[in-house]
């Protein structure tokens, strides 16, 4: 039964897309249907297997073989299967993946509607839900990695969704050859495990890291960082960060659970997956681990505060959050990084489905400052946005106050002081950059014709609207984090915390982080009110001169990669490829051979005149010299 | 000798001097059609030999009954059937007495079945001469083209001289032996083998087997006497008369002198990397396509000398099994020959533009077998070399010439890519493709180049019972030593 359900649970989407694809591609309403049904079912069995499973059977091995080669000669012994894991890592995975799929499914039926590939819009969204899934629920190596290069192909097919638009199009392609790099050493780091471990499946790998834990230090580091790149690409760390801001050419509601609720964190999932292959004595991966997180964090966060496009913003902001879950797995905190990731798989969603009103609101305006007063006009959506900014935030008691703090929290006991003030600054940003934003757009007055004539979006936009600003504000209490931690630490005895502990508790761990994230918070959004209250243009260029003009434009990181990264390796190894192809392969191998193989073909040939006196000649000739070679000697 | 196990050769000769009969009665527009009633009794003999159980205790006969004789003769019989009906399409073109073209192929299978069981010098020279002067006249039957004529008149020389040397070598043999028979001369080797008249002798019986086979140095008359016989007759020297060349060189180097082969590796490598090299090399200038396949089947008796060179069981049986994706191969691409040809002199290449579109079986059949010749997968052709290949490389270790041999073998087969994929780019992608007007292709044809087919697609695909086929025919060959003294012993007594 247990089987049968977490089977349901990957394989649902999948068959919603055969049905869509085979069936009902023709008719929209239909097939929008089957895979909203496909997606919610999934949540029912998610949900089912999540309050139904016993303690006892938490990772049972659900198992097909697949893949069997054993080798003596060759030392070889390859075993693969098709397994699904269910822990307390998966299972409130599962359900994010789902649950707030759900949701942006039924979101998505009034965002498209009328849209000409709303069949083709739910195919590739149910395509992603199986796909992240399978990363999710993967109990080896290998089955992650095809179901990590499905969802890259998912998310390429729906960023590139509406194809006839250029931009769109190289953003998808922006987007999938930047995870192939990164995809690229994750392969490698899987072999190279396999290698040492000579194993895929996960918990194999667990047992087997005690055994060989000496053979296996001389490679950890490398393997740590190598598995690390494919996190990189996936969750957008610098410097593979560049795809995620084009991905928001993508349809609102794609942007909302890819490109940050859920793709974007199967990064962060992953390494949480194999902490402890990063966690193990000699490996210095988890320091640069840490670095990568803290720095990609501060600087989309820099990034963000001098962004103009509202769902831009949004994406630099899902960029600097996704930095602080790397940070937190490299100070030795899955646990904080998860609960953060489940956190923020609320508000971001929220905050991006609710940007997503404000621009079906105002006819597909995305520039904050042809905004203005949207508050009176779309009311509910005003509302629910507040509350996913101030959980962005971090304001006390909503849910990314906690979970930002428990990361904190981590990188002090981690003794990471560095880090924990670079957290600080950028949890000091966050606030700035949100209520910069919270101010231009829904305050003030309307500052053009769109803006004044903006009107509420249907209800069925604005449920899910209702439904994660609920969990975005009363997620920090649900126990999260103590559902992961049983994952990654011993059960530890005592009780059930209380409510009013929950609710206290940062304050009673680590009074430090707590009372600076609060301060931060507090000076943030002092300083944006300043700023920005009632303001038509943005102050701030002029206040910093040449530092915003580097900010609005990215640190000029893409121009780098244009015209200075890519021409100097990829291109000059084109060109050198193309040299070698050209003249060394194409003229002297390829043709120089066969123009010496024709020569001789002719020459040959011009014994085979045609003369029988000739020919007897020759066989006598030839029968003589054999006859000579053979007996003379 | 027991005559009783001669049964199938003389149901053959008897159904050729039948044919010529049943011509006397047969009115002038229904001879053609004799051909197919030969086909479909030869089929009948095919099936027959299903019956026949290899006879193991007839080694000092003349003639012997053994799985590797069974395996030739029925390889025989199932391109003498295609050969049949390619005659009946080429009966048109014949200027009189089709009759007596069926009789003479009859007559030459009858040749080539006797020298798949030939045991003794004797039988070797008579089945030998049997095959040669039948394909003397078949060669040049057509009297009216002066390229027929010339192309037996060649062969006749070419024939006459390799005969020659041929008896000549059989009588220094017998002078010093004193025997004719092949287990009789093994008995006798330990004594012979440092006999220098002895040695000479079984060398010039080696190139009366290469004109046969066209190895190098006698492989001179191929090329055109492929391109001017009537392609029936060419088909069946391609294929029979190599057969027949091949079985006997397996007798008389591992049953009569294996200790004499042992020690002539060498010569048999570079025989063979030369007829290898030669054919595939003369082979890329070539337009006619028959002359291609007259060097092609140089090469191929190159490849298929190295498989005699590598001296081990898997060699042996890696001939039998390419000679038998052989068949199949080149009787598809002579049957496609002869119904295209038809209206074309020249036979050249560029006829086959836009075959495709006039038939595409005929397209398909002949790119399959010019695939399979260039030793593709998944046809017969790749199969086999791949078995030589992997006879020729588990010598290597023995002698490191062998690890050259192979790489022969594999340059080889890269050259030939040219000209056979040449041939199917002229099918199905030449630049201005004549009218396209569709060819009428016989259902007898039908039949045979669905079987070809088949038979390539086969073997390529489940070799393994062939192989094991060819394995335990090869196990023939083996006589155990104590066994030929003990008959020898009996030999002398009697």
């Amino acid at each position: 039964m247990v089987e049968l359900l977490a089977w349901l649970v990957l394989f649902l989407p999948l068959l919603s897309v055969a049905a869509i694809t085979i069936f009902t591609r023709g008719n929209a309403a239909r097939s929008g249907a089957i895979s909203i049904t496909a997606v919610v079912f999934s949540f029912i069995c998610g949900l089912v297997l999540f309050y139904a499973l016993p303690e006892s059977s938490m990772g049972m091995p659900i198992q097909i073989p697949w893949l069997s080669i054993h080798d003596q000669g060759l030392g070889l012994d390859l075993h693969v299967d098709i397994g699904l894991r269910l822990d307390h890592l998966s299972l409130p995975m599962i359900l994010i993946v789902t649950g707030v799929g759900s949701l942006i499914h039924i979101y998505s039926w009034g965002y498209m509607k009328g849209d000409p590939g709303f069949a083709r819009y739910f195919a590739c969204l149910s395509l992603f839900t199986f796909s992240m899934l399978g990363i999710v629920l993967a109990d080896n190596f290998l089955m992650m990695f095809i179901f990590w290069e499905l969802v890259g192909v998912s998310s390429y097919l729906l960023i590139g969704f509406w194809y006839e638009r250029p931009s769109a199009a190289d953003a998808c392609k922006k987007a999938f050859l930047t995870n192939r790099v990164g995809d690229f050493g994750f392969l490698v780091g899987i072999l190279l495990t396999w290698a040492t471990l000579g194993s895929l499946n996960f918990r194999d790998l667990e047992t087997r890291l005690n055994v060989h834990s000496v053979e296996f230090s001389a490679v950890a580091t490398a393997v740590g960082l190598l598995i690390f790149c494919g996190a990189m690409g996936k969750s957008a760390q610098f410097p593979l960060h560049v795809w995620l801001p084009d991905a928001m050419e993508g349809p609102t509601p794609v942007s909302a659970l890819i490109h940050a609720a859920t793709m974007v964190a199967a990064g962060v999932y992953m390494l949480c997956r194999v902490f402890f292959l990063l966690n193990v004595d000699g490996s210095q991966a988890l320091q640069v681990i840490a670095w990568i997180g803290g720095i990609t964090a501060l600087m989309a966060a820099l990034i963000a505060v001098q962004q103009n496009d509202i769902k831009r913003i949004l994406a630099y902001s899902t960029l600097s959050q996704l930095g602080y879950m790397v940070m937190a797995v490299g100070c030795s905190g899955p646990v904080p990084a998860m609960y953060h990731l489940t956190t923020h798989a609320f508000f971001k969603a929220l905050l991006f489905l609710g940007a997503g009103s404000v621009i079906y609101g105002l006819h597909h305006e995305q520039n904050i400052w042809a905004m203005g007063g949207v508050r009176r006009k779309m009311p509910i959506t005003f509302w629910t946005f507040t509350f996913g900014t101030l959980a962005l935030c971090g304001v006390p008691p909503l849910s990314g106050f906690y979970s930002k703090d428990s990361i904190l929290a981590q990188a002090i006991k981690d003794h990471h002081y560095g880090l924990f003030v670079l957290g600080v600054v950028v949890a000091l940003l966050t606030t700035f950059y949100m209520f910069r934003l919270f101010y231009v757009v829904f305050k003030g007055r309307p500052r053009t014709e769109a803006a004044e004539h903006a009107h509420e979006s249907p209800s069925v936009m604005l449920w899910p609207l209702f439904i994660l600003a609920i969990f975005s504000i009363a997620g920090g209490l649900l126990g999260i984090e103590s559902l992961y931690a049983r994952h990654f630490e011993a059960a530890v005895a005592g009780t059930e915390p209380g409510f009013w502990d929950r609710l206290l508790e940062p304050f009673n761990e680590q009074l430090l982080a707590a009372s600076f994230g609060v301060l931060a918070v507090v000076f943030g959004w002092l300083w944006a009110r300043s700023l920005y209250r009632n303001k038509a243009v943005d102050p701030l260029p002029e206040k910093l001169g040449w530092w915003s003009q580097l900010l609005r434009n990215k640190f000029y990181i893409d121009e780098f990669y244009e015209n200075v990264l890519i021409p100097c390796t990829q291109d000059a190894l084109a060109r050198v490829a193309d040299f070698i192809d050209r003249w060394i392969i194409g003229t002297f191998a390829v043709r120089g051979t066969a123009n010496v193989t024709d020569v001789a073909g002719r020459l040959l040939r011009m014994l085979q005149t045609g003369s029988l006196q000739m020919y007897a000649f020759l066989l006598v000739a030839g029968v003589a010299g054999v006859l000579y070679w053979v007996l003379g000697k | 000798m027991n005559y009783s196990s001669m049964m199938l050769e003389v149901a053959v000769v008897v159904l050729g001097l039948g044919l010529l009969l049943a011509d006397l009665w047969t009115p002038i527009e229904k001879k053609r059609n004799l051909g197919y009633g030969a086909a479909i009794a030869l089929a009948l003999v095919l099936i027959w030999s299903f019956q026949w159980k290899p006879v193991e205790d007839s080694l000092q006969s003349m003639y012997v009954l053994d799985g590797l004789a069974l395996f030739f003769k029925r390889l025989f019989l199932v391109s003498a059937i295609v050969v049949l009906i390619m005659s009946v399409e080429f009966a048109a073109r014949m200027e009189a007495g089709i009759s007596e073209f069926y009789a003479l192929i009859l007559f030459a299978l009858a040749g080539m079945m006797f020298s798949a069981s030939a045991n003794d010098f004797s039988l070797l020279f008579v089945s030998v001469e049997l095959i040669t002067v039948t394909f003397y006249v078949l060669t040049s039957f057509q009297r009216n083209r002066l390229a027929s004529l010339e192309a037996g008149v060649k062969y006749l020389i070419f024939g006459a001289l390799s005969s020659a040397f041929m008896v000549y070598g059989i009588a220094l043999v017998f002078g010093t032996a004193g025997k004719m028979n092949f287990a009789g001369i093994a008995a006798m080797a330990p004594q012979l083998a440092g006999n220098k008249i002895f040695l000479l002798g079984i060398l010039l019986i080696l190139v009366g087997l290469g004109f046969k086979i066209a190895a190098f140095p006698v492989q001179m008359w191929a090329p055109d006497v492929y391109q001017g016989s009537p392609t029936p007759a060419t088909a069946f020297l391609a294929v029979g008369s190599k057969a027949a060349g091949f079985v006997l060189l397996l007798r008389v180097l591992f049953t009569a002198v294996p200790e004499v082969a042992a020690h002539w590796t060498t010569l048999l490598i570079v025989i063979s990397i030369i007829t290898v090299l030669y054919g595939n090399l003369c082979a890329l200038p070539q337009r006619n396509l028959k002359r291609l396949l007259g060097y092609s089947s140089i090469a191929n008796a190159g490849y298929l000398l190295m498989g005699v060179a590598a001296l081990n069981d898997s060699g042996k049986s890696a001939i039998l099994y390419y000679l038998g994706g052989y068949v199949f191969t080149l009787l598809a691409a002579f049957t496609v020959i002869c119904v295209v040809m038809r209206e074309v002199e020249g036979e050249d290449i560029s006829a086959l533009a836009g075959l495709n579109q006039r038939s595409p079986l005929l397209a398909a059949a002949l790119s399959m077998s010019m695939v399979s010749l260039a030793g593709l997968p998944p046809l017969a052709g790749f199969f086999g070399k791949f078995l030589l290949l992997k006879a020729v490389t588990e010598q290597g270790p023995v002698n490191s010439a062998y690890y050259w041999l192979a790489a022969v073998l594999v340059i080889g087969a890269v050259i030939s890519l040219y000209y056979y994929l040449g041939v199917v780019r002229a099918i199905y992608w030449s630049k201005n493709p004549p009218k396209a007007t569709s060819i009428c292709v016989s259902w007898p044809v039908q039949i045979a180049l669905y079987g070809c087919i088949i038979g390539m697609l086969y073997l390529g695909l489940f070799p393994n019972r062939v192989v094991e086929s060819a394995n335990r025919a090869v196990a023939a060959l083996e006589r155990p030593g104590p066994m030929t003294a003990v008959a020898h012993a009996s030999g002398e007594s009697r």
